[in-house]
């Protein structure tokens, strides 16, 4: 199969689940409205009404592991056109790849030493 | 002529496999077997009133729901039920399953934000947490397999497995595979985003009528499609004796669902900090030793 045809169908199917989507919204619509009612539009809290929006600045405790994702995920990028080619390569490719991962993993190790891997 | 056929009984086994991963949900549930509530439900959740929160972002909230089902579908696309079997047999399949389902966390921090309500915010920012933490797991069990089948296509990764499946040849990437594709689905033990109890709904808790029932059903979608990646990444995919190849995909398909609402019962739901520390800590080391393991013995 044609590489262009195989992305026409790829996005030929987010089209149709756009369509879906849009036909059950439609089917809604046609059973009835909202009846538009005080209080009903707050977002869940408890119970309680919640006066602010939630929109705010938010303290991610995970800003840490955040990082390391980002060097590790890169690292993932390399991966996939390596292990491709791995069996091929053989031990030059271990060796290569072993060099690199030993690196980050270090790097995963310090901060586990630094007490990073933990809720900030 | 007998491939249409062959497609015809594809897609009445996908149905009947959403219907069977319904069920197992309300089983999960309530510890009993109800044959109509899957269609209850929907009835229920469809029937619904559309309500939507004061100031929400019009954008996000309309985009969520479709985004979370379209990437379902997507990867549905790309994994063959048999072989040639397959909707796009794409060379980069391996990748691009990545890349589908890290959407599945957009969708759910979209939906946290859009109806601006503090506990779907707070488990949008959980989904996010849950990624971090499982994703490294998913991404480096798949590398593993690749390895061995020197190709990111998902037909060789299948028939590098003829003669002894990824389960046994690589466990450890097994079991954290696993256990990332039930984050991914966010499924009972890392059901943090949604947390039914603690966060009323989480990051769909807004989410009212047409647009809740359209997550509902691609969450089915989506477990069922993660499933379809166990089989097909560990479990040997359409590989097996007598029966056509589709037949044994989707035995092995319905007893990986199956396996994964028997295993959440049996476990508390873990906290997001202590999921992204084991994450970190073991979780990582292990596949990293996976990946290790695996190069040797393909070396010797």
């Amino acid at each position: 199969m044609e590489p262009l045809y195989q992305y026409i169908i790829l996005f030929g199917m987010l089209i149709a689940t756009a369509g879906l989507a849009w036909m059950l919204y439609l089917i809604k619509h046609s059973l009835g409205d909202t009846i538009d009612e005080p209080g009903k539009d707050m977002p869940t809290q408890s119970g309680h009404p919640s006066p602010e929006p939630a929109w705010n600045r938010y303290h991610v405790h995970y800003y840490g592991f955040a990082l390391l994702f980002l060097a590790f995920d890169m690292e993932m990028a390399y991966m996939y056109p390596w292990a491709v080619v791995y069996k091929e390569l053989g031990l030059v490719a271990l060796l290569d790849m072993g060099v690199f991962l030993a690196i980050l993993f270090l790097g995963l190790i310090y901060t586990w030493t630094q007490s990073g891997l933990k809720r900030q | 002529m007998s491939t249409i056929l062959t497609w015809i009984a594809i897609g009445l086994l996908f149905a009947a496999g959403v219907y069977f991963v319904a069920l197992l949900e309300q089983w999960s549930l309530q510890g009993y077997f109800d044959w109509a509530a899957p269609f209850n439900a929907f009835l229920r959740s469809f029937g619904q009133e559309e309500i939507r929160t004061r100031r929400y972002d019009t954008v996000f909230y309309e985009a969520t729901p479709v985004i979370f089902i379209a990437v379902v579908l997507l990867a549905v696309a790309i994994l063959p039920f048999a072989r040639e079997t397959v909707i796009l047999d794409l060379g980069t399949a391996a990748l691009f399953i990545n890349a589908a389902l890290v959407y599945i966390m957009v969708s759910l921090i979209m939906a946290g934000w859009s109806a601006n309500g503090v506990y779907g915010m707070i488990g949008g920012w959980r989904a996010m947490a849950q990624l971090i933490a499982y994703s490294m797991a998913v991404v480096m069990a798949i590398t593993a397999a690749v390895m061995r089948a020197e190709s990111m296509a998902m037909t060789p990764i299948i028939q590098s497995q003829a003669s002894l499946w990824n389960i046994f040849y690589q466990p450890v990437g097994f079991l954290l595979f696993y256990g990332a594709v039930m984050a991914i689905a966010f499924l009972p033990p890392f059901d943090l985003p949604t947390a039914e109890g603690e966060l009323a709904g989480g990051a769909w808790a807004e989410f009212t009528g047409a647009r809740k029932t359209l997550f509902r059903l691609g969450r089915l979608l989506l477990i069922l499609t993660l499933s379809l990646a166990v089989t097909i990444f560990f479990l040997g995919g359409w590989l097996g004796p007598w029966l056509p190849g589709f037949v044994w995909t989707f035995i092995k398909t319905t007893l990986v669902a199956a396996s994964f609402f028997w295993v959440g019962r049996y476990f508390p739901r873990i906290r997001h900090d202590h999921l992204l520390e084991w994450g970190w800590k073991y979780a990582v080391p292990a596949a990293l030793f996976n990946i290790l393991q695996v190069g040797i013995v393909l070396l010797l």
